[in-house]
Protein backbone atom coordinates (compact mmCIF):
# COMPACT_ATOMS: atom_id res chain seq x y z
CA UNK A 1 0.00 0.00 0.00
CA UNK A 2 1.37 3.38 -0.92
CA UNK A 3 1.90 6.12 1.59
CA UNK A 4 -0.82 8.24 0.04
CA UNK A 5 -3.46 5.51 0.30
CA UNK A 6 -2.57 4.87 3.96
CA UNK A 7 -2.90 8.55 4.61
CA UNK A 8 -6.30 8.68 2.90
CA UNK A 9 -7.37 5.60 4.88
CA UNK A 10 -6.36 7.23 8.13
CA UNK A 11 -8.20 10.42 7.30
CA UNK A 12 -11.43 8.60 6.35
CA UNK A 13 -11.15 6.59 9.55
CA UNK A 14 -10.70 9.81 11.45
CA UNK A 15 -13.69 11.37 9.72
CA UNK A 16 -15.75 8.32 10.64
CA UNK A 17 -14.67 8.63 14.28
CA UNK A 18 -15.57 12.31 14.34
CA UNK A 19 -18.87 11.56 12.65
CA UNK A 20 -19.68 8.80 15.14
CA UNK A 21 -18.72 11.03 18.00
CA UNK A 22 -20.95 13.84 16.73
CA UNK A 23 -23.81 11.45 16.19
CA UNK A 24 -23.53 9.95 19.65
CA UNK A 25 -23.13 13.42 21.18
CA UNK A 26 -26.22 14.75 19.41
CA UNK A 27 -28.11 11.61 20.39
CA UNK A 28 -27.06 12.11 24.00
CA UNK A 29 -28.01 15.77 23.84
CA UNK A 30 -31.40 14.92 22.37
CA UNK A 31 -32.07 12.24 24.99
CA UNK A 32 -31.08 14.57 27.80
CA UNK A 33 -33.31 17.26 26.39
CA UNK A 34 -36.32 14.93 26.10
CA UNK A 35 -35.68 13.56 29.59
CA UNK A 36 -35.57 17.02 31.13
CA UNK A 37 -38.64 18.08 29.13
CA UNK A 38 -40.51 15.07 30.54
CA UNK A 39 -39.47 16.06 34.05
CA UNK A 40 -40.71 19.60 33.54
CA UNK A 41 -44.01 18.43 32.07
CA UNK A 42 -44.58 16.17 35.10
CA UNK A 43 -43.67 19.06 37.35
CA UNK A 44 -46.07 21.33 35.45
CA UNK A 45 -48.89 18.80 35.84
CA UNK A 46 -48.16 18.64 39.56
CA UNK A 47 -48.22 22.44 39.80
CA UNK A 48 -51.44 22.56 37.81
CA UNK A 49 -53.04 20.01 40.14
CA UNK A 50 -52.05 22.20 43.09
CA UNK A 51 -53.54 25.33 41.57
CA UNK A 52 -56.73 23.57 40.43
CA UNK A 53 -57.59 22.49 43.96
CA UNK A 54 -58.84 25.47 46.04
CA UNK A 55 -57.36 23.93 49.20
CA UNK A 56 -53.83 23.96 47.76
CA UNK A 57 -54.12 26.95 45.48
CA UNK A 58 -51.69 28.99 47.57
CA UNK A 59 -48.98 26.47 46.71
CA UNK A 60 -49.35 26.90 42.95
CA UNK A 61 -46.10 28.90 43.00
CA UNK A 62 -44.30 25.56 43.32
CA UNK A 63 -44.98 24.97 39.62
CA UNK A 64 -42.29 25.35 36.97
CA UNK A 65 -43.59 28.57 35.39
CA UNK A 66 -43.52 30.69 38.58
CA UNK A 67 -40.14 29.10 39.31
CA UNK A 68 -38.63 30.13 36.00
CA UNK A 69 -40.10 33.59 36.43
CA UNK A 70 -38.45 33.82 39.85
CA UNK A 71 -34.95 33.08 38.56
CA UNK A 72 -34.36 36.40 36.72
CA UNK A 73 -35.61 38.35 39.73
CA UNK A 74 -33.35 36.39 42.07
CA UNK A 75 -30.45 36.94 39.70
CA UNK A 76 -31.01 40.69 39.43
CA UNK A 77 -31.26 40.99 43.19
CA UNK A 78 -27.88 39.23 43.32
CA UNK A 79 -29.25 36.51 45.56
CA UNK A 80 -28.22 33.57 43.38
CA UNK A 81 -24.72 34.91 42.84
CA UNK A 82 -24.03 35.66 46.49
CA UNK A 83 -25.45 32.29 47.61
CA UNK A 84 -23.36 30.43 45.04
CA UNK A 85 -20.20 32.34 45.95
CA UNK A 86 -20.65 31.80 49.70
CA UNK A 87 -21.48 28.10 49.36
CA UNK A 88 -18.82 27.58 46.71
CA UNK A 89 -16.15 29.02 48.99
CA UNK A 90 -17.17 26.75 51.88
CA UNK A 91 -17.42 23.70 49.65
CA UNK A 92 -14.07 24.39 47.99
CA UNK A 93 -12.21 25.03 51.23
CA UNK A 94 -13.79 22.01 52.90
CA UNK A 95 -12.89 19.71 50.03
CA UNK A 96 -9.38 21.13 49.80
CA UNK A 97 -8.72 20.48 53.48
CA UNK A 98 -10.29 17.03 53.19
CA UNK A 99 -7.90 16.38 50.31
CA UNK A 100 -4.86 17.67 52.20
CA UNK A 101 -5.68 15.37 55.12
CA UNK A 102 -7.27 12.44 53.30
CA UNK A 103 -4.61 11.70 50.68
CA UNK A 104 -1.66 11.46 53.11
CA UNK A 105 -3.83 9.43 55.50
CA UNK A 106 -4.76 7.11 52.66
CA UNK A 107 -1.13 6.75 51.58
CA UNK A 108 -0.20 5.90 55.16
CA UNK A 109 -2.99 3.31 55.26
CA UNK A 110 -1.89 1.87 51.94
CA UNK A 111 1.79 1.66 52.83
CA UNK A 112 1.74 0.50 56.46
CA UNK A 113 -0.15 -2.66 57.30
CA UNK A 114 0.17 -1.92 61.02
CA UNK A 115 -1.42 1.52 60.62
CA UNK A 116 -4.16 0.14 58.38
CA UNK A 117 -5.09 -2.54 60.89
CA UNK A 118 -5.03 -0.30 63.92
CA UNK A 119 -6.79 2.63 62.27
CA UNK A 120 -9.65 0.56 60.90
CA UNK A 121 -11.95 0.52 63.92
CA UNK A 122 -11.49 4.17 65.01
CA UNK A 123 -11.81 5.40 61.41
CA UNK A 124 -14.94 3.34 60.79
CA UNK A 125 -16.45 4.64 64.01
CA UNK A 126 -15.62 8.26 63.16
CA UNK A 127 -16.74 7.81 59.56
CA UNK A 128 -20.16 6.62 60.67
CA UNK A 129 -20.71 9.56 63.01
CA UNK A 130 -23.30 11.47 61.03
CA UNK A 131 -21.39 14.68 60.13
CA UNK A 132 -24.09 17.06 61.30
CA UNK A 133 -23.83 15.63 64.83
CA UNK A 134 -20.49 17.45 65.04
CA UNK A 135 -22.36 20.71 64.48
CA UNK A 136 -22.77 21.72 68.15
CA UNK A 137 -19.13 20.88 68.79
CA UNK A 138 -17.98 22.78 65.69
CA UNK A 139 -19.94 25.84 66.73
CA UNK A 140 -18.28 25.79 70.16
CA UNK A 141 -14.79 25.27 68.75
CA UNK A 142 -15.03 27.89 66.02
CA UNK A 143 -16.94 30.34 68.16
CA UNK A 144 -16.16 33.32 66.01
CA UNK A 145 -16.94 31.96 62.62
CA UNK A 146 -19.89 30.13 61.10
CA UNK A 147 -17.87 29.82 57.92
CA UNK A 148 -15.23 27.81 59.73
CA UNK A 149 -17.78 25.51 61.38
CA UNK A 150 -19.37 24.74 58.02
CA UNK A 151 -15.97 24.14 56.42
CA UNK A 152 -15.15 21.84 59.32
CA UNK A 153 -18.36 19.85 58.78
CA UNK A 154 -17.69 19.50 55.05
CA UNK A 155 -14.12 18.43 55.73
CA UNK A 156 -15.04 15.82 58.31
CA UNK A 157 -17.68 14.39 55.95
CA UNK A 158 -15.48 14.40 52.84
CA UNK A 159 -12.20 13.18 54.28
CA UNK A 160 -13.25 9.49 54.63
CA UNK A 161 -14.06 8.65 51.02
CA UNK A 162 -10.82 10.33 49.93
CA UNK A 163 -8.71 8.50 52.52
CA UNK A 164 -10.25 5.07 51.81
CA UNK A 165 -10.11 5.51 48.03
CA UNK A 166 -6.44 6.51 48.19
CA UNK A 167 -5.64 3.46 50.31
CA UNK A 168 -7.60 1.18 47.95
CA UNK A 169 -5.75 2.68 44.98
CA UNK A 170 -2.37 2.05 46.56
CA UNK A 171 -3.33 -1.53 47.36
CA UNK A 172 -3.74 -2.14 43.62
CA UNK A 173 -0.25 -0.87 42.74
CA UNK A 174 1.82 -3.84 41.64
CA UNK A 175 5.07 -3.97 43.67
CA UNK A 176 6.80 -5.27 40.54
CA UNK A 177 6.45 -1.83 38.96
CA UNK A 178 8.74 -0.37 41.58
CA UNK A 179 11.29 -3.12 40.96
CA UNK A 180 11.20 -2.53 37.23
CA UNK A 181 11.50 1.22 37.76
CA UNK A 182 14.46 0.73 40.08
CA UNK A 183 16.12 -1.50 37.52
CA UNK A 184 15.62 1.22 34.94
CA UNK A 185 17.32 3.64 37.29
CA UNK A 186 14.30 5.58 38.61
CA UNK A 187 14.91 7.95 41.51
CA UNK A 188 12.54 8.06 44.52
CA UNK A 189 10.71 11.10 43.11
CA UNK A 190 10.30 9.28 39.82
CA UNK A 191 8.60 6.52 41.75
CA UNK A 192 6.21 9.04 43.27
CA UNK A 193 5.49 11.10 40.16
CA UNK A 194 5.67 8.46 37.47
CA UNK A 195 4.25 5.42 39.24
CA UNK A 196 2.36 6.09 42.45
CA UNK A 197 0.48 9.24 41.45
CA UNK A 198 -0.65 8.11 37.97
CA UNK A 199 -1.60 4.74 39.44
CA UNK A 200 -3.77 6.13 42.22
CA UNK A 201 -5.13 9.17 40.34
CA UNK A 202 -8.12 7.14 39.20
CA UNK A 203 -9.03 5.97 42.69
CA UNK A 204 -8.47 9.41 44.17
CA UNK A 205 -10.78 10.93 41.58
CA UNK A 206 -13.41 8.26 42.36
CA UNK A 207 -13.00 9.14 46.03
CA UNK A 208 -13.31 12.82 45.18
CA UNK A 209 -16.58 12.15 43.39
CA UNK A 210 -17.99 10.37 46.45
CA UNK A 211 -16.62 13.11 48.71
CA UNK A 212 -18.24 15.80 46.58
CA UNK A 213 -21.58 14.00 46.75
CA UNK A 214 -21.42 13.79 50.54
CA UNK A 215 -20.16 17.36 50.93
CA UNK A 216 -23.08 18.52 48.79
CA UNK A 217 -25.50 16.66 51.08
CA UNK A 218 -23.90 18.18 54.18
CA UNK A 219 -23.60 21.73 52.86
CA UNK A 220 -27.30 22.61 52.76
CA UNK A 221 -28.30 21.51 56.29
CA UNK A 222 -25.10 23.08 57.67
CA UNK A 223 -26.24 26.36 56.14
CA UNK A 224 -29.79 26.01 57.43
CA UNK A 225 -28.53 26.71 60.93
CA UNK A 226 -27.14 30.07 61.86
CA UNK A 227 -25.49 31.55 58.77
CA UNK A 228 -27.01 34.30 56.66
CA UNK A 229 -25.51 33.41 53.30
CA UNK A 230 -25.27 30.43 51.01
CA UNK A 231 -27.65 28.07 49.25
CA UNK A 232 -28.98 26.50 52.46
CA UNK A 233 -29.73 29.93 53.87
CA UNK A 234 -31.45 30.95 50.62
CA UNK A 235 -33.80 27.98 51.04
CA UNK A 236 -34.56 28.84 54.62
CA UNK A 237 -35.06 32.48 53.71
CA UNK A 238 -37.47 31.65 50.88
CA UNK A 239 -39.40 29.34 53.17
CA UNK A 240 -39.70 31.91 55.92
CA UNK A 241 -40.87 34.63 53.55
CA UNK A 242 -43.30 32.12 51.99
CA UNK A 243 -41.74 32.84 48.58
CA UNK A 244 -42.47 29.38 47.17
CA UNK A 245 -41.34 30.18 43.65
CA UNK A 246 -37.97 31.36 45.04
CA UNK A 247 -37.79 28.13 47.03
CA UNK A 248 -38.18 25.87 44.00
CA UNK A 249 -35.86 28.15 42.01
CA UNK A 250 -33.10 27.62 44.59
CA UNK A 251 -33.79 23.87 44.68
CA UNK A 252 -33.37 23.85 40.89
CA UNK A 253 -30.14 25.87 41.12
CA UNK A 254 -28.79 23.44 43.72
CA UNK A 255 -29.60 20.49 41.46
CA UNK A 256 -28.04 22.10 38.39
CA UNK A 257 -24.82 23.12 40.15
CA UNK A 258 -24.52 19.73 41.81
CA UNK A 259 -25.02 18.01 38.47
CA UNK A 260 -22.40 20.26 36.85
CA UNK A 261 -19.83 19.60 39.58
CA UNK A 262 -20.52 15.87 39.53
CA UNK A 263 -20.11 15.73 35.73
CA UNK A 264 -16.84 17.62 36.05
CA UNK A 265 -15.43 15.07 38.49
CA UNK A 266 -16.88 12.21 36.42
CA UNK A 267 -14.85 13.53 33.47
CA UNK A 268 -11.73 13.50 35.64
CA UNK A 269 -12.49 9.91 36.65
CA UNK A 270 -12.72 8.95 32.97
CA UNK A 271 -9.53 10.82 32.17
CA UNK A 272 -7.56 9.00 34.86
CA UNK A 273 -9.02 5.59 34.16
CA UNK A 274 -6.20 3.28 33.08
CA UNK A 275 -7.78 0.03 34.24
CA UNK A 276 -9.66 -0.49 31.00
CA UNK A 277 -7.06 1.17 28.83
CA UNK A 278 -8.76 4.55 29.10
CA UNK A 279 -11.10 5.93 26.53
CA UNK B 1 -6.37 -44.41 59.56
CA UNK B 2 -3.46 -42.28 58.64
CA UNK B 3 -5.64 -40.24 56.29
CA UNK B 4 -8.19 -39.49 59.01
CA UNK B 5 -5.48 -38.36 61.42
CA UNK B 6 -4.02 -36.19 58.69
CA UNK B 7 -7.39 -34.59 57.97
CA UNK B 8 -7.99 -33.97 61.65
CA UNK B 9 -4.60 -32.37 62.06
CA UNK B 10 -5.27 -30.17 59.04
CA UNK B 11 -8.62 -29.19 60.53
CA UNK B 12 -7.03 -28.30 63.84
CA UNK B 13 -4.40 -26.27 62.06
CA UNK B 14 -7.03 -24.37 60.15
CA UNK B 15 -9.07 -23.70 63.29
CA UNK B 16 -6.05 -22.49 65.20
CA UNK B 17 -5.10 -20.24 62.29
CA UNK B 18 -8.66 -18.87 62.12
CA UNK B 19 -8.65 -18.28 65.86
CA UNK B 20 -5.28 -16.59 65.70
CA UNK B 21 -6.34 -14.32 62.85
CA UNK B 22 -9.64 -13.41 64.52
CA UNK B 23 -7.73 -12.89 67.78
CA UNK B 24 -5.41 -10.57 65.91
CA UNK B 25 -8.42 -8.78 64.42
CA UNK B 26 -9.98 -8.36 67.84
CA UNK B 27 -6.68 -7.06 69.19
CA UNK B 28 -6.45 -4.51 66.39
CA UNK B 29 -10.10 -3.54 66.84
CA UNK B 30 -9.73 -2.90 70.57
CA UNK B 31 -6.23 -1.41 70.23
CA UNK B 32 -7.44 1.07 67.61
CA UNK B 33 -10.42 2.15 69.68
CA UNK B 34 -8.21 2.45 72.77
CA UNK B 35 -5.84 4.77 70.89
CA UNK B 36 -8.81 6.86 69.77
CA UNK B 37 -10.08 7.22 73.34
CA UNK B 38 -6.61 8.04 74.69
CA UNK B 39 -6.18 10.75 72.03
CA UNK B 40 -9.65 12.06 72.82
CA UNK B 41 -8.83 12.13 76.54
CA UNK B 42 -5.49 13.87 76.02
CA UNK B 43 -6.97 16.40 73.60
CA UNK B 44 -9.71 17.42 76.00
CA UNK B 45 -7.30 17.48 78.96
CA UNK B 46 -5.01 19.75 76.99
CA UNK B 47 -7.80 22.18 76.10
CA UNK B 48 -9.33 22.13 79.58
CA UNK B 49 -5.92 22.80 81.20
CA UNK B 50 -6.38 26.37 79.99
CA UNK B 51 -8.37 27.93 82.89
CA UNK B 52 -10.51 29.95 80.42
CA UNK B 53 -11.71 26.73 78.88
CA UNK B 54 -12.07 24.58 82.00
CA UNK B 55 -15.74 24.02 81.13
CA UNK B 56 -14.61 21.99 78.13
CA UNK B 57 -13.60 19.15 80.48
CA UNK B 58 -17.11 17.73 80.03
CA UNK B 59 -16.25 16.91 76.43
CA UNK B 60 -13.85 14.18 77.54
CA UNK B 61 -14.46 10.46 77.22
CA UNK B 62 -14.93 9.84 80.95
CA UNK B 63 -17.89 12.24 81.39
CA UNK B 64 -19.35 10.83 78.16
CA UNK B 65 -19.19 7.27 79.49
CA UNK B 66 -20.63 8.42 82.81
CA UNK B 67 -23.55 9.97 80.92
CA UNK B 68 -24.60 6.63 79.42
CA UNK B 69 -26.20 5.09 82.54
CA UNK B 70 -28.50 8.03 83.18
CA UNK B 71 -29.31 8.52 79.51
CA UNK B 72 -30.38 4.91 79.55
CA UNK B 73 -32.32 5.12 82.81
CA UNK B 74 -34.18 8.21 81.65
CA UNK B 75 -35.11 6.29 78.52
CA UNK B 76 -33.63 9.03 76.30
CA UNK B 77 -31.30 6.64 74.56
CA UNK B 78 -33.94 3.98 73.90
CA UNK B 79 -36.56 6.39 72.61
CA UNK B 80 -34.02 8.18 70.39
CA UNK B 81 -32.82 4.90 68.89
CA UNK B 82 -36.35 3.54 68.41
CA UNK B 83 -37.62 6.72 66.76
CA UNK B 84 -34.60 7.14 64.48
CA UNK B 85 -34.45 3.43 63.72
CA UNK B 86 -38.10 3.42 62.67
CA UNK B 87 -37.61 6.44 60.35
CA UNK B 88 -34.42 5.04 58.89
CA UNK B 89 -35.98 1.62 58.35
CA UNK B 90 -39.15 2.89 56.72
CA UNK B 91 -37.23 5.43 54.62
CA UNK B 92 -34.82 2.77 53.36
CA UNK B 93 -37.65 0.31 52.68
CA UNK B 94 -39.48 2.89 50.58
CA UNK B 95 -36.22 3.70 48.77
CA UNK B 96 -35.70 -0.02 48.02
CA UNK B 97 -39.32 -0.52 46.95
CA UNK B 98 -39.01 2.37 44.48
CA UNK B 99 -35.34 2.10 43.59
CA UNK B 100 -35.01 -1.57 42.68
CA UNK B 101 -37.86 -1.63 40.11
CA UNK B 102 -36.65 1.64 38.54
CA UNK B 103 -33.13 0.23 38.43
CA UNK B 104 -34.39 -2.94 36.75
CA UNK B 105 -36.24 -0.90 34.13
CA UNK B 106 -33.09 1.17 33.56
CA UNK B 107 -31.03 -1.98 33.20
CA UNK B 108 -33.44 -3.65 30.77
CA UNK B 109 -34.55 -0.74 28.60
CA UNK B 110 -31.87 1.25 26.83
CA UNK B 111 -34.46 3.84 25.81
CA UNK B 112 -35.55 4.46 29.41
CA UNK B 113 -31.92 4.59 30.57
CA UNK B 114 -31.02 7.25 28.03
CA UNK B 115 -34.07 9.41 28.66
CA UNK B 116 -33.96 9.15 32.42
CA UNK B 117 -30.27 9.96 32.75
CA UNK B 118 -30.53 13.78 32.66
CA UNK B 119 -33.56 14.20 34.95
CA UNK B 120 -32.27 11.58 37.40
CA UNK B 121 -28.83 13.17 37.59
CA UNK B 122 -30.43 16.55 38.19
CA UNK B 123 -32.73 15.23 40.93
CA UNK B 124 -29.95 13.15 42.48
CA UNK B 125 -27.74 16.20 42.89
CA UNK B 126 -30.43 18.22 44.64
CA UNK B 127 -29.08 18.18 48.17
CA UNK B 128 -31.75 16.15 50.04
CA UNK B 129 -32.26 18.64 52.83
CA UNK B 130 -33.31 21.30 50.31
CA UNK B 131 -36.54 19.34 49.89
CA UNK B 132 -37.25 19.88 53.57
CA UNK B 133 -39.54 22.95 53.31
CA UNK B 134 -41.51 21.37 50.46
CA UNK B 135 -41.76 18.09 52.38
CA UNK B 136 -43.01 19.84 55.52
CA UNK B 137 -45.71 21.59 53.50
CA UNK B 138 -46.70 18.37 51.73
CA UNK B 139 -46.77 16.06 54.72
CA UNK B 140 -47.45 18.36 57.61
CA UNK B 141 -46.13 15.72 59.99
CA UNK B 142 -42.51 16.11 60.99
CA UNK B 143 -41.94 12.35 61.27
CA UNK B 144 -43.20 11.74 57.73
CA UNK B 145 -40.93 14.54 56.50
CA UNK B 146 -37.87 12.80 57.94
CA UNK B 147 -38.89 9.53 56.27
CA UNK B 148 -39.42 11.33 52.94
CA UNK B 149 -35.99 12.99 53.15
CA UNK B 150 -34.31 9.67 53.88
CA UNK B 151 -36.15 7.96 51.03
CA UNK B 152 -35.31 10.67 48.49
CA UNK B 153 -31.65 10.62 49.53
CA UNK B 154 -31.36 6.83 49.57
CA UNK B 155 -33.23 5.98 46.37
CA UNK B 156 -30.49 7.09 43.92
CA UNK B 157 -27.64 4.80 44.97
CA UNK B 158 -30.10 1.88 44.94
CA UNK B 159 -31.39 2.74 41.45
CA UNK B 160 -27.93 3.16 39.93
CA UNK B 161 -26.47 0.10 41.65
CA UNK B 162 -29.39 -2.08 40.51
CA UNK B 163 -29.01 -0.86 36.93
CA UNK B 164 -25.25 -1.45 37.04
CA UNK B 165 -25.84 -4.95 38.39
CA UNK B 166 -28.23 -5.79 35.55
CA UNK B 167 -25.75 -4.46 33.00
CA UNK B 168 -23.35 -7.17 34.17
CA UNK B 169 -25.86 -9.98 33.64
CA UNK B 170 -24.74 -12.06 30.68
CA UNK B 171 -27.55 -12.13 28.05
CA UNK B 172 -26.56 -15.73 27.32
CA UNK B 173 -28.00 -16.75 30.69
CA UNK B 174 -31.45 -15.69 29.54
CA UNK B 175 -31.05 -17.68 26.33
CA UNK B 176 -29.97 -20.75 28.24
CA UNK B 177 -32.84 -20.34 30.69
CA UNK B 178 -35.33 -19.94 27.85
CA UNK B 179 -33.97 -23.06 26.20
CA UNK B 180 -34.46 -24.92 29.44
CA UNK B 181 -38.08 -23.76 29.52
CA UNK B 182 -37.89 -21.04 32.16
CA UNK B 183 -40.91 -18.77 32.50
CA UNK B 184 -40.61 -14.98 32.92
CA UNK B 185 -41.14 -15.50 36.64
CA UNK B 186 -38.24 -17.96 36.72
CA UNK B 187 -36.06 -15.49 34.90
CA UNK B 188 -36.77 -12.92 37.59
CA UNK B 189 -36.39 -15.16 40.64
CA UNK B 190 -33.70 -17.53 39.36
CA UNK B 191 -31.50 -15.22 37.28
CA UNK B 192 -32.09 -11.52 37.77
CA UNK B 193 -32.48 -11.41 41.54
CA UNK B 194 -29.54 -13.68 42.45
CA UNK B 195 -27.37 -11.94 39.86
CA UNK B 196 -28.08 -8.43 41.05
CA UNK B 197 -28.33 -9.19 44.79
CA UNK B 198 -24.71 -8.23 45.27
CA UNK B 199 -25.00 -4.92 43.44
CA UNK B 200 -28.31 -4.06 45.10
CA UNK B 201 -26.65 -4.66 48.46
CA UNK B 202 -23.74 -2.42 47.46
CA UNK B 203 -26.34 0.20 46.62
CA UNK B 204 -28.09 -0.34 49.94
CA UNK B 205 -24.80 0.11 51.76
CA UNK B 206 -24.20 3.43 49.98
CA UNK B 207 -27.83 4.39 50.59
CA UNK B 208 -27.47 3.62 54.27
CA UNK B 209 -24.42 5.89 54.45
CA UNK B 210 -26.30 8.78 52.83
CA UNK B 211 -29.45 8.12 54.87
CA UNK B 212 -27.38 8.19 58.04
CA UNK B 213 -25.98 11.60 57.05
CA UNK B 214 -29.45 12.95 56.26
CA UNK B 215 -31.15 11.50 59.35
CA UNK B 216 -29.48 13.72 61.94
CA UNK B 217 -30.05 17.16 60.35
CA UNK B 218 -33.57 16.10 59.35
CA UNK B 219 -34.26 15.44 63.02
CA UNK B 220 -32.90 18.84 64.04
CA UNK B 221 -36.06 20.39 62.67
CA UNK B 222 -39.52 19.91 64.04
CA UNK B 223 -39.39 16.49 65.71
CA UNK B 224 -39.12 15.90 69.44
CA UNK B 225 -37.40 12.53 69.55
CA UNK B 226 -34.67 10.72 67.69
CA UNK B 227 -30.88 10.86 67.57
CA UNK B 228 -30.74 14.25 65.84
CA UNK B 229 -33.16 15.70 68.35
CA UNK B 230 -31.10 14.26 71.22
CA UNK B 231 -27.95 15.98 69.85
CA UNK B 232 -29.85 19.24 69.50
CA UNK B 233 -31.36 18.87 72.96
CA UNK B 234 -27.99 18.13 74.59
CA UNK B 235 -26.54 21.21 72.92
CA UNK B 236 -29.36 23.48 74.03
CA UNK B 237 -29.27 22.24 77.61
CA UNK B 238 -25.46 22.66 77.54
CA UNK B 239 -24.97 19.08 78.74
CA UNK B 240 -21.80 18.42 76.81
CA UNK B 241 -21.27 15.00 78.35
CA UNK B 242 -24.53 13.69 76.91
CA UNK B 243 -23.71 15.44 73.60
CA UNK B 244 -20.49 13.43 73.34
CA UNK B 245 -22.33 10.29 74.46
CA UNK B 246 -24.87 10.79 71.66
CA UNK B 247 -22.11 11.36 69.08
CA UNK B 248 -20.47 8.15 70.25
CA UNK B 249 -23.76 6.23 70.03
CA UNK B 250 -24.45 7.59 66.54
CA UNK B 251 -20.99 6.48 65.42
CA UNK B 252 -21.33 3.06 67.06
CA UNK B 253 -24.78 2.32 65.59
CA UNK B 254 -23.65 3.54 62.16
CA UNK B 255 -20.58 1.31 62.38
CA UNK B 256 -22.77 -1.66 63.37
CA UNK B 257 -25.23 -1.11 60.50
CA UNK B 258 -22.43 -0.63 57.98
CA UNK B 259 -20.66 -3.79 59.18
CA UNK B 260 -23.94 -5.72 58.84
CA UNK B 261 -24.11 -4.57 55.20
CA UNK B 262 -20.50 -5.61 54.65
CA UNK B 263 -21.24 -9.07 56.06
CA UNK B 264 -24.29 -9.42 53.81
CA UNK B 265 -22.16 -8.29 50.84
CA UNK B 266 -19.62 -11.00 51.57
CA UNK B 267 -22.41 -13.52 51.68
CA UNK B 268 -23.83 -12.53 48.28
CA UNK B 269 -20.58 -11.99 46.45
CA UNK B 270 -20.43 -14.41 43.52
CA UNK B 271 -18.03 -12.40 41.39
CA UNK B 272 -14.97 -13.83 43.06
CA UNK B 273 -16.53 -17.17 43.82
Amino acid sequence: MSNGAAHADASTAQAAVVHDFLKSASRRFFNGFVGLATLFVLWWIGGYALSANPATESFSDFGPIPTFKAIPALWEAGKIQSAVVASGYRLGMGLLIAFAIGVPLGILMGRSKRFRELSNSPFQLLRMVSPLSWMPLAVLIFVASWDQSIIFLITIAAVWPIAFATAAGLAKVDPAWFKVARNLGAKPWHMVFNITIPAIAFDISTGTRLALGIAWVVLVPAELLGVTSGLGYAIKDARETLAYSDLTAIVLVIGVIGWFLDSLVAMLVKRFNWHKGGE
Amino acid sequence: MNGVAETMRMGELRISRALRSSGRELGNFLGGLLILFVLWYLGVEFIASNPDKASFADFGPIPAFKAFPWLWEDGILQSAITASGYRLGVGLLIAIAIGVPIGIIMGLSKRFREFSNAPFQLLRMVSPLSWEPIAVLSFGLAGATVIFLIAIAAVWPIIFATAAGLAKVDPAWFKVARNLGASRWHMLTQIIIPAIAYDVLTGIRLALGVAWIVLVPAEFLGVSEGLGYAVQDAKESLSYDSLMAMILIIGAIGYLLDSACVLALKRYSWHKG
